[in-house]
């Protein structure tokens, strides 16, 4: 491309090799070292006057080196006179940092945003920015690319029986992007919660199993309340089958609403049953608002708990079954194999996971599954994969709980903060890992990971580069690619 | 910014140099503010202040330890960004030892004016007022449009010589013809002789051929320079003024960065003894080179951020240190 000029940052010199590669051209030069006191230094050996300059830069490990390098280049070619200088960030750092989190806390991706626009940037080009909002902090266009029609094809290719899938979100608000691919996909999804709060002290896991069209009586707010204890007759809950909900549903209640006056120390869940969803079948109409209200219901999921040890007795709470058998809740279906619903088999089967507790002690979240995975692949989906708990937890809750077949986590951005690729690798209960290269990942860490699949982005940001040099249309690149 | 109200100052430090701010908030009777500061697993700053600012005069000290420069650097853009969204009044940065302060010119085609960059981002993420120490260049102040206090710890090495040498036994020498300036004003001060030494830097941090100009003969040569980094320099030109005679040579610098093998170098070196203030984290190096000596400049800061905060003025200190 006449006029252009590419420059790469340290953090991803491949990646940007691959942009240049597919654009016809060479990484234009510039060196960039520190000194010895570790500030930054950059030079720009060619000339860039009256230049489209397209600075291509990552996260690294050094992340604030990082930032300091890009924001001297851009800053380097300012002084040079370049006509246009257009950051490439695959991986928009401190993105995470993007509301006031806790009081005097600050909102850096902002100011990153800032500090690059005083810097000379005049356009961003990013990919799947962690809050889609955070393009309103810019001065300047921000093209935020969206890696999943990459993703979505790589699965029509390469799973299997990818149309019986089912796309899992990891928290309540990774449920979006979820839909996203869901609904490019046309497939029904699920969500995974983990709520860190209600971990204190017994860390009981908890999981809900709500079916994603369950049928309910219109009784409208149904409480429901499940009490660690051992002490609960389990006997007398009426374990809720497909077809049987009705009538499962009364005793259910109401011996768990008993259980209301057992000692406090034991953690109760509740599950709020709200309203009727006529139209079961349809899984898209499960909407927000719906999950909402099922994910107060909780049952104990021994797996993730770590002190099982204190308190043996966990409890299964259910949600009700709905006529149809393929949206059945998985707590119903997990119960049918205790054949009961109150804690003495869940106890049991947490006790068998000691070791799994013991392996990873850290965990302490109680987890809801919301959705019917079982004998599915699951795709279990979020912007980014740094710290291994939740992924982890997410997967085993899937396999373990939801009798899920196989599990493929899948990411734009492979942060893998510490040893997080190999503890990935070492869970069984994922099969199959899915990033791109946006964030690059050190060769030797790749390199033993068998799990891993990486998917090129270059293609597409050197297709963002080339249609923003030329005036084109970003649009194209967000459709999907049908075969 | 004088409101009607009555504000209090708040102190709040950076991790690169919490010794220096545990000074300055003793000097002026009050505790560093709570924070929380810490990098996440993918090494993402996060910071946190622990107790209202809001319509507080907020003072954030951070220096740059070496090597650490950027994340010095990110840590207190973060941390003035997380103060301006807390409602603080007045946000003050206290930058001891300006970072990228040697990248103040274009001096090669399309060299980056870093230095203007880090002026411009302080001020992006809402400093409303500098305060250093020793600028490299003064023009640097001119790269904001906010107000730049910067003060000189050339008091302090005054007071320095004056209590530990003879002033006329002395002779002040600048290592390289930029510092003459700084150089001339001590030896005007203590009234003793100046000498220079020119330098041929065929590259940053290598030196070349030296050349003396001055007699410095029998005299204490005190090599004065406002940073020592790799300490070549001062190496080198403390050989050559021991060759032509000096009895002893000094060297009194207000940044000790003492990167790289700048140990090696000044334990290996004809130098008597380095001098310099703690506007950088000195760390271990006091240990590992006994030539170190600190003279500690919270004073002189405390009583700027007292004079900034009350709204005296500031000019007595570029003459005075206080005790």
């Amino acid at each position: 491309m006449r006029g252009t000029l590419i420059f790469s940052g340290s953090s991803c010199p491949a990646l940007t090799g691959k942009v240049c590669e597919n654009l016809g051209m060479t990484p234009a030069d510039a060196e960039l070292t520190q000194f010895s006191n570790g500030e930054t230094s950059v030079r720009i050996l060619t000339s860039v006057r009256e230049k489209d300059v397209f600075v291509v830069q990552s996260g690294s490990p050094k992340i604030n080196d990082t930032i300091m390098e890009l924001l001297i280049m851009i800053s380097a070619c300012k002084g040079g006179s370049a006509s246009k200088i257009t950051a490439v960030l695959p991986y928009f750092p401190y993105s995470r940092q993007s509301k006031k989190k806790s009081h005097r806390g600050a909102i850096t991706a902002r100011m990153l945003a800032n500090l690059l626009g005083v810097a000379g940037v005049k356009h961003i080009i990013t990919v799947d920015l962690h809050a889609s909002q955070m393009q309103g902090f810019f001065k300047c266009p921000v093209d935020n690319l969206h890696a999943e029609p990459l993703i979505a094809r790589w699965i029509r290719q390469n799973v299997p029986d990818w149309k019986e899938a089912v796309v899992v979100s990891k928290n309540a608000g990774g449920t979006k992007r979820v839909t996203s691919l869901a609904d490019a996909l046309k497939l029904n999804f699920g969500m995974v919660t983990t709520d860190k709060k209600r971990g204190n002290g017994n860390m009981t896991g908890s999981m809900i199993l709500n079916p994603i069209d369950a049928v309910l009586d219109p009784i409208g707010e149904q409480v429901i309340e499940a009490v660690e204890s051992e002490e609960i007759p389990t006997s007398n809950i009426t374990q809720p089958v497909a077809g049987a909900a009705s009538p499962a549903r009364r005793p259910h209640g109401s011996s768990l609403h008993s259980a209301k006056s057992l000692p406090s120390r034991l953690r109760s869940s509740t599950l709020a049953l709200d309203g009727v969803d006529e139209e079961g079948e349809d899984g898209l109409e499960y909407n927000d608002q719906r999950v909402h209200e099922v994910t107060q219901a909780r049952l104990v999921h021994g797996h993730i708990v770590p002190d099982d040890f204190e308190s043996p007795a966990v409890s299964t709470a259910t949600s009700v079954a709905g006529d149809d058998p393929m949206t059945m809740s998985y707590a119903s279906l997990h119960s049918q194999h205790h054949a009961a619903l109150g804690g003495s088999g869940d106890a049991a089967e947490s006790s068998d996971e000691d070791e799994e507790i013991l392996k990873d002690p850290k965990v302490e979240h109680m987890v809801t599954l919301v959705g019917d995975v079982k004998n599915r692949t699951v795709f279990i989906v979020d912007d980014m994969i740094d710290k291994p708990g939740s992924w982890i937890a997410a997967a085993e809750t899937v396999v373990k709980r939801g009798l899920a077949k196989k599990v493929y986590c899948i990411a734009t951005h492979a942060v893998f903060g510490a040893d997080c690729l190999e503890q990935l690798q070492d869970c069984d209960s994922i099969h199959h890992i899915l990033v791109t290269n946006s964030y690059p990942i050190p060769e030797e860490k790749a390199r033993n990971a068998t799990k891993l699949h990486v998917l090129d982005l270059s293609y597409l940001l050197a297709e963002a580069i080339r249609r923003n040099h030329y005036g084109e249309s970003i649009s194209p690149l967000f459709q999907h690619i049908m075969e | 910014m004088s409101g009607e109200m009555a504000n209090e100052i708040k102190l709040i430090s950076g991790r690169s140099h919490p010794e220096l701010s545990e000074k300055v908030a003793k000097r002026l009777g009050i505790e560093v503010a709570r924070t929380i500061s810490l990098n996440y697993s993918n090494q993402e700053t996060s910071f946190t202040v622990g107790e209202s600012v809001r319509d507080e005069d907020v003072f954030i000290i951070q220096s740059t330890a070496t090597g650490d420069v950027n994340e010095g650097l990110m840590e207190l853009l973060i941390a003035i960004s997380a103060c301006r969204t807390a409602s603080a009044r007045r946000i003050t940065a206290v930058i001891p030892n300006f970072p990228y302060a040697r990248q103040d010119k274009k001096d090669k085609s399309r060299a980056p004016i870093s230095a203007r960059l880090v002026a411009n981002m302080l001020q992006t993420a809402g400093a409303n007022h500098i305060v250093t120490v020793d600028l490299h260049a003064s023009q640097i102040q001119g790269f904001f449009s906010v107000p730049v206090d910067n003060l000189y710890a050339e008091p302090s090495f005054l007071r320095y010589i004056r209590e530990n040498y003879k002033a006329e036994d002395c002779v002040i020498v600048s290592p390289d013809a930029g510092g003459a300036k700084r150089a001339t004003s001590i030896a005007d001060h203590l009234n003793t002789g100046f000498a220079l030494i020119h330098k041929e830097r065929p590259r940053p941090n290598v030196v070349g051929r030296m050349v003396l100009v001055g007699n410095v003969e029998d005299k204490i040569a005190i090599l004065v320079d406002d940073m020592a980094d790799t300490c070549g320099t001062l190496c080198k030109a403390a050989s050559v003024l021991k060759e032509n005679g000096a009895k002893a040579v000094l060297a009194l610098v207000t940044h000790g960065i003492l990167s790289g093998n700048a140990i090696e170098n000044l334990n290996g070196s004809v130098l008597e003894a380095l001098i310099c203030t703690n506007t950088v984290p000195l760390g271990d190096k006091i240990e590992r080179c006994p030539k170190i000596r600190a003279i500690d400049i919270s004073p002189t800061i405390a009583e700027a951020i007292r004079r900034t905060h009350n709204g005296e003025s500031v000019s007595y200190l570029f003459n005075h240190a206080p005790v």
